[in-house]
């Protein structure tokens, strides 16, 4: 193949790299541009029939109504000590148990795997009663703790780390081994720091999860002050009436601190392909 | 840093272990009590009776807390299969023969020494019974079913405003007359019971249950003849179809000033005026229409239905929680009750307190109409056996709404839902 | 079988079953438990708050009885079909594109993260609103007065466009963490070798990310046999549509919650967990075809 044509097909692939993903791009962000053109409309505008793009008067009081109706500071925080615990147990409990699973021999290994991945399969549904009857038990409903308390361990966590710890050479334990590293040695410094993309994109996945459990914090915690985001925003939404645009500018605040973890998680992202990018 | 790991694993366990074993918490309230509802537009109304009763009893402290509807439900059934209910909590007539005749609520017949009770009207107390006619809750609010119409569009179309004269053909004519002029629908009927057809069953002298709840009455022609009126109303360019109703809920689709009337609870007026300011003057309310040629009775009718406040049937002794309750009945709290403009107080006498909360708008809703029609008023239709038909007959309906039924046949099946499902409570 | 082991084999294997400890007890105790509570339940005839009574396969054999009960096992295995394939197909584009040498990649990895980022409840109020039938801009942008959402050929269809929507971001950065673990050399090599971007993605890029490929056609598969939440957001309980979107687990949700029935939920989440397993049975036998652990 000649270096010019080469170049050229390098040319063409980038530009259609960057067409496709500026469409797409369009496609994923244009319901966020309408959240917000509907959040600053009024109810009557909104509904209006043909739709009008631009708001005619910016209802920016809508903003307003949506911050007084909902304690958004006790939301946010616990919204981020929900995530960061859950976030914390999934990847502490899923390392070791993905790491015993994909390189480990034990007996009954495979049945345990299998009631990993059976979990997988429930709905989450069916835990909601139990669980709940669990913690009434002990008196620990209306409390931080019941919000982190499903997402103590993750079946998805371990099956997703066991298939990373699967990746890795089994050469490269062996190695730790005959070093004279016992196995949890070579675990947490040989092994663990070798998973660091399949970490950093759990942890998005745990966050997200956490995040958008609904019913849980609603039924689990009734103060308001106790809710999450998700299911604050859900009690905005009236039974028979709901002013659609306050509930869009809510959302929007709801957003603010997930998009801030993400952006944080964005350099731990890369960051995590740079202790795996030597390989 | 190994040893920190295991210890905190060893710590989980234990305590996933104790949540398993551990026995439910017992013993007396310490004066520090919760209230769970799920309307959070009476979050403040509720508050000011918690603060009023501090203030008369300062060991007692309420906690207000509001969930959504659906998960109200979920939340309290759980509870109450685990012995955790909240310690007072709103009870609702869908559910309360649930809990009463499962013995889940304290028993409050005897509450009070005094003629208490008998400020409250009859449907009132109904409201508030189990099917052994014992009461289960202290009766929190009453409410009508009532016109909410769109003064603009009947200006527009030079049609008079709704009053009490009017008949259900002044409601189609007065829905056509604004279609014609302005373009959006008139009366928006769609698939409801309560806010619904229920009312225009009664008022035709029809019923859903009779009266000794042990028969369905959707065989009655009086029953059918309503139903196939309130049914027949989408049929008209005025009003909008059933899968327009699915996408947008009637009440915003009024308040965005696409139609011009809709059958409203009074529970909802003050919210109402409240989220739509740039709404208010533009509309009022009005008794329901009334049916021209009843197959028996006055033609008049509109549904009434009422909440209590309740709670578990292990605090029948409890004197710190009971005396709560005891005074919420009182006629001082319900005027803070209806003060607030939400709902309309059970105790007769404190509907001006109600009427009177709407003088802080600009524009006064005629807010006397729905008062006016508790003369009337019949009581939201109940049994034992309903969550277990509700659902079921609602599917049947809106299959009457898609065409998938013909309207008798669809009928048909409804009145033996309701009886095959009474038949099976009686077992 | 007891088989002698050696002292390292049995401190490998003390270090295992304490390293699983963890995961599999909070397992058994918050998800065994009520699976289990699940199982009894759907042989039983269910009263209300915890009373029950023991009736066999009654439960099941009313439940095959039903068809509407069919139909939602239809509508589910539909919107699998209709969700997972093309989802994951775009995911894997959007991954591939993220990885290429582009300007503001980290603004178009945020762009396409942003719907996971959004409370489920915002997304499907939006989405109901931008295919409402009389005021939605999709009609508008299209031109057509379809009724998205109330049709029944389309109602579901509306419901994958959102399912898929929402899902791209998660499995495009689960695709991309398997990406970025191919070392760059692999395509140096090919590429003085002469192979094309097409061959590129073949004979490396597919065989590389096998591992991580299965992990979210697994998951995402799962998901979409599980659907409830979106269909209940978008689909009213109220729009005459319901029946022919109506999800198992939609389905679950109304006989436990709305009508009381938990005997017979059960039943339809036994049967649910069941189907699951079937596919997944499936894709793990399949997987020996495809997926490469050889790395």
């Amino acid at each position: 193949m000649k270096a010019d044509s080469m170049q050229s097909g390098r040319r063409w692939t980038t530009a259609l790299t960057y067409f496709f993903l500026i469409v797409g791009s369009l496609i994923m962000i244009f319901p966020f541009l309408w959240m917000i053109l509907t959040s600053l409309k009024s109810l009557s505008e909104s509904m209006q029939i043909p739709p009008t793009i631009f708001p005619a008067v910016y209802y920016f009081s809508n903003f307003k109504d949506a911050l007084t109706s909902l304690p958004f500071g006790a939301l946010y925080f616990n919204t981020i000590v929900m995530v960061f615990f859950r976030v914390i147990c999934a990847i502490l409990f899923s390392s070791m148990a993905g790491y015993a699973f994909a390189k480990l021999h034990f007996r009954g290994k495979n049945f345990l795997f299998t009631l990993v991945l059976v979990q997988m399969m429930m709905p989450s549904q069916i835990f909601v009663i139990p669980q709940y009857e669990m913690l009434a038990s002990v008196s620990l409903t209306e409390s931080l703790f019941a919000l982190v308390f499903p997402g103590l361990v993750s079946a998805f966590g371990t099956f997703f780390l066991r298939q990373s710890y699967l990746g890795i050479p089994n050469e490269i334990g062996e190695a730790a081994y005959l070093d004279g590293c016992n196995q949890w040695q070579s675990f947490v410094k040989v092994m663990l720091p070798l998973t660091g993309t399949s970490v950093a994109a759990l942890t998005i996945f745990t966050a997200v999860f956490a995040y958008a459990d609904l019913m849980w914090p609603l039924v689990v915690n009734t103060d308001i002050n106790l809710m999450t985001l998700s299911s604050g925003l859900a009690t905005l939404k009236g039974q028979f009436t709901t002013n659609y645009p306050v509930l869009m500018a809510g959302s929007l605040f709801a957003m603010i601190p997930m998009l801030i973890l993400y952006l944080i998680f964005q350099r731990q992202f890369i960051e995590g392909i740079a202790l795996t990018g030597g390989k | 840093m190994k040893h920190t790991k295991r210890i905190i694993a060893l710590v989980l366990a234990c305590v996933l272990a104790l949540a398993l074993t551990a026995c439910g918490k017992g013993g007396k309230s310490d004066g520090n009590l919760t209230m769970q509802i799920w309307d959070n537009s009476q979050r403040e109304s509720m508050q000011a009776l918690a603060d009023a009763y501090h203030e008369l009893n300062p060991d007692v402290t309420i906690e207000v807390q509001v969930t959504s509807w659906d998960e109200y439900w979920t939340k309290l059934e759980a509870a109450a299969g685990s012995g955790n209910l909240p310690d007072i909590f709103w009870m609702h007539t869908n559910y309360i023969l649930l809990y009463a005749d499962n013995g889940m609520l304290a028993d409050v017949t005897d509450l009070y020494d005094d003629d208490t009770y008998s400020h409250y009207s009859d449907i009132s107390i109904a409201n508030t019974q189990g099917s052994d006619g014992r009461m289960y809750g202290i009766p929190k609010d009453k409410d009508t079913v009532c016109l909410v119409y769109n003064k603009e569009m009947f200006d527009a179309a030079g049609v008079s405003y709704p009053d009490e004269n009017w008949t259900w053909d002044d409601l189609t004519a007065a829905s056509q007359a604004i279609y014609d002029a302005t373009g959006k629908y008139g009366y928006m009927a769609y698939a409801d019971d309560q806010l619904g057809y229920w009312n225009f069953v009664y008022q035709n002298g029809g019923y859903i249950l009779n009266d000794d709840k042990t028969a369905a009455g959707f065989d009655q022609p009086a029953t059918i003849d309503a139903m196939k009126f309130y049914i027949g109303l989408q049929q008209n360019d005025w009003c909008p179809t059933q899968t327009y109703f699915a996408e947008t809920a009637p009440g915003n689709a009024f308040f965005s000033e696409q139609g011009a009337m809709f059958l409203e609870g009074t529970w909802n007026l003050m919210a109402e005026m409240k989220n739509y300011p740039e709404m208010q003057g533009k509309w009022d309310v009005a008794v329901l229409p009334k049916c021209p040629d009843p197959v028996s009775g006055d033609g008049r009718a509109t549904i009434s239905n009422g909440l209590c406040y309740a709670t578990s049937a292990d605090n029948q002794d409890d004197e710190i929680i009971m005396g709560f309750l005891k005074w919420l009945g009182t006629e001082e709290a319900q005027q803070i009750h209806s003060s607030y403009g939400a709902a309309i107080s059970g105790y007769e006498g404190t509907e001006q307190a109600w009427i009177d909360a709407f003088d802080q708008f600009d524009y006064r809703l005629n807010v006397e109409a729905c008062i006016e029609m508790f003369d009337y008023s019949v009581q939201s239709v109940n049994d034992a056996t309903r969550p277990n038909w509700k659902s079921k007959v609602s599917d049947e309906l809106l299959k009457i709404y898609s065409g998938e039924l013909g309207v008798d046949e669809g009928l048909a099946n409804m009145n033996t839902i309701v009886n095959d499902a009474i038949a099976e409570g009686a077992e | 079988m007891w088989k002698r082991q050696s002292i390292a084999a049995k401190r490998e294997q003390r270090w295992a079953w304490l390293m699983v400890a963890p995961t599999i007890i909070g397992l058994l105790v918050l998800n065994y438990y009520p699976l289990i509570q699940t199982f009894i339940l759907s042989f039983s005839k269910t009263k209300t708050f915890g009373a029950m009574e023991f009736n066999g396969i009654q439960n099941y054999t009313d439940m095959f009885a039903t068809p509407e009960f069919w139909k939602a096992t239809w509508n589910t295995v539909y919107f699998c079909i209709l969700t997972v394939p093309v989802g994951i197909a775009l995911a894997l584009i959007v991954a591939i594109l993220l990885n290429a040498k582009v300007k503001f990649k980290s603004g178009f990895r945020a762009i396409y993260f942003l719907p996971m980022v959004c409370a489920p409840a915002a997304i499907a109020m939006v989405w109901r609103w931008m295919f409402n039938g009389e005021y939605g801009i999709i009609n508008t942008i299209i031109n057509a007065k379809v009724n998205w959402l109330t049709n029944p050929t389309t109602a579901i269809l509306a419901c994958a466009i959102v399912a898929i929507w929402s899902s791209i971001g998660y499995d495009a950065v689960l695709l991309l963490s398997g990406l970025q673990n191919i070392s760059k050399t692999y395509y140096e090599a090919a590429r003085i070798d002469g192979a094309g971007p097409i061959k590129q993605f073949f004979s490396i890029t597919m065989p590389m990310i096998s591992p991580t490929l299965f992990v979210t056609l697994i998951m995402r598969m799962m998901a979409s046999l599980k659907v409830y939440d979106l269909i209940y957001m978008m689909i009213d309980q109220t729009n005459p549509v319901l029946p022919e979107v109506q999800s198992l687990m939609y389905l679950f949700y109304r006989e436990a919650f709305v009508a009381g029935n938990k005997g017979y939920a059960s039943a339809i989440v036994i049967w649910t967990i069941l189907l699951i397993g079937v596919v997944t049975i499936f894709q793990f036998i399949g997987q020996k075809k495809w997926v490469n652990y050889d790395v």
